[in-house]
């Protein structure tokens, strides 16, 4: 009895630090590579894409595993894409609502969601074959880690394009006396593949070091 | 009829998912779109009062003004009038849009009660190259468009920005987003003028 439970738990952990190192969907599995490079100009529209996607993980994981058993192998991806779209729908509402000048920042990339491939694998690999809990804990895993990644990425870039990070500033700008001139290339596209790159390759040497 | 038994039997649960998933929307949209379309309303009124100071409420006007946009189409244009605390007309504001360098550029404008002088623009919503095209937002730039006629609009690429007159000098290395932008404004202007004036709803206060 002691043994299942211990069993369980280290599932639990494993499951929930998969997302964050071992299988971080951007950094080890290469999705959601879309908001990953548009929305990582500065940390905050960054940091609200992954809390809109936590949500939307979450809910769809939910959804997802309480019906894995009533799924039709050839309709599941149509009953994943209508769950994903439907929260995604709802988290779009919320934010045009209570966060409008964020929603304006984010513009298309909040209902591209739908298409992000985390949350449509993760119905698929995850909650289609598992419990409610392991897939509450999985989507949790994967979402915490997914926006970590995206505010990581968001903050170098956000630091050489404006001097600032979270909107606060931290270094000293040239224009106001101190000595940093920002790198306007930093918040456009090119910054976000050279950071993801750079990050990218960091993250591979470090695993190719330990294997 | 068996036929429709297996059509029931293998899609049932998308069918009774399609309804719940599609009333879970519908109530959610129900109960935050009053809010949405408030906060809209907000941002618009919060743009042109910085550009009519003196206005304190905007009247949707009754009349359709149709307008042509730059891309050809027909579009209906919802003109406010913004009504200053004696009562009085402080001018006139309306929404207008167009192609930009990377995007469609969102603009309200504002002139004034006789539609003879512009009193300002800002951008509802653009996505302009950051560093360039953006700076159709900066204060440089549009202030030119403060006090110039509400007319049609020229661009030049040399000329004096703080000199007040229907030429609007580009922003340099953002030819592109500068000519999208008077030619945005120019369009929508002209021929809303146009109609104002054939509707009679130019100079007459108290409509």
């Amino acid at each position: 009895m002691t043994n299942n439970s211990q069993a369980k738990d280290s599932l639990y952990g494993q499951t929930l630090l998969a997302g964050l190192w071992r299988e971080n969907p951007v950094f080890r599995l290469l999705l959601g590579m879309c908001p990953t490079l548009a929305v990582t100009a500065a940390v905050k529209p960054a940091f609200t894409m992954g809390c809109c996607v936590i949500f939307v993980l979450l809910c769809s994981n939910i959804i997802v595993s309480l019906m894995r058993n009533l799924l039709k192998p050839h309709l599941r991806i149509l009953m994943f894409t209508l769950t994903i779209a439907t929260f995604v729908t709802i988290a779009d509402l919320f934010l045009k609502a209570f966060v409008p000048t964020m929603s304006e920042t984010l513009g298309p990339y909040v209902p591209l969601i739908i298409v992000n491939c985390i949350i449509i694998c993760r119905a698929e690999a995850c909650a289609s074959k598992n419990a409610l809990v392991v897939s509450i804990i999985d989507a949790v895993g994967m979402g915490v880690g997914f926006t970590l990644t995206l505010c990581i990425l968001a903050a170098i870039r956000e630091l050489l394009a404006t001097g600032a990070i979270f909107e606060i500033q931290i270094i000293a700008l040239a224009k106001e006396g101190g000595w940093f001139v920002p790198w306007a290339a930093m918040s456009m596209p090119v910054g976000a593949f050279i950071t993801l790159g750079l990050l990218l390759g960091l993250v591979n040497a470090v695993i190719g070091k330990k294997t | 009829m068996l036929k429709i038994q297996h059509f029931i039997c293998q899609s049932w649960l998308l069918i009774v998912a399609s309804f719940c998933f599609g009333l879970l929307i519908a109530v959610t949209n129900a109960a935050l779109s009053p809010k949405i379309r408030q906060n809209e309303i907000n941002k618009r009124n919060r743009l042109v009062s910085v550009l009519l100071p003196e206005a304190r409420d905007f009247i949707l006007l009754d009349s359709q003004i149709e307008i042509k946009s730059l891309q050809g189409k027909k579009e209906k244009v919802e003109v406010y009038r913004a009504m200053s605390e004696a009562g009085e007309c402080a001018g006139f504001s309306f929404n207008a849009a167009g192609p930009g360098f990377a995007d469609v550029i969102k603009l309200v404008v504002a002139v004034d009660k006789n539609f003879e002088k512009i009193a300002g623009f800002d951008v509802l919503a653009s996505n302009e190259t950051p560093g360039f095209g953006d700076q159709i937002k900066y204060d440089y730039y549009r202030n030119q468009f403060k006090g110039a006629p509400a007319e049609q609009l020229k661009l030049v690429s040399i000329g004096e920005p703080e000199k007040i007159d229907s030429e609007i000098v580009a922003i340099s290395g953002a030819t592109v987003s500068s000519e999208a932008v008077v030619e945005i404004i120019s369009n929508s202007i002209t021929q809303i003028k146009e109609q104002m004036q054939k509707k009679g709803l130019l100079g007459n206060d108290k409509q």
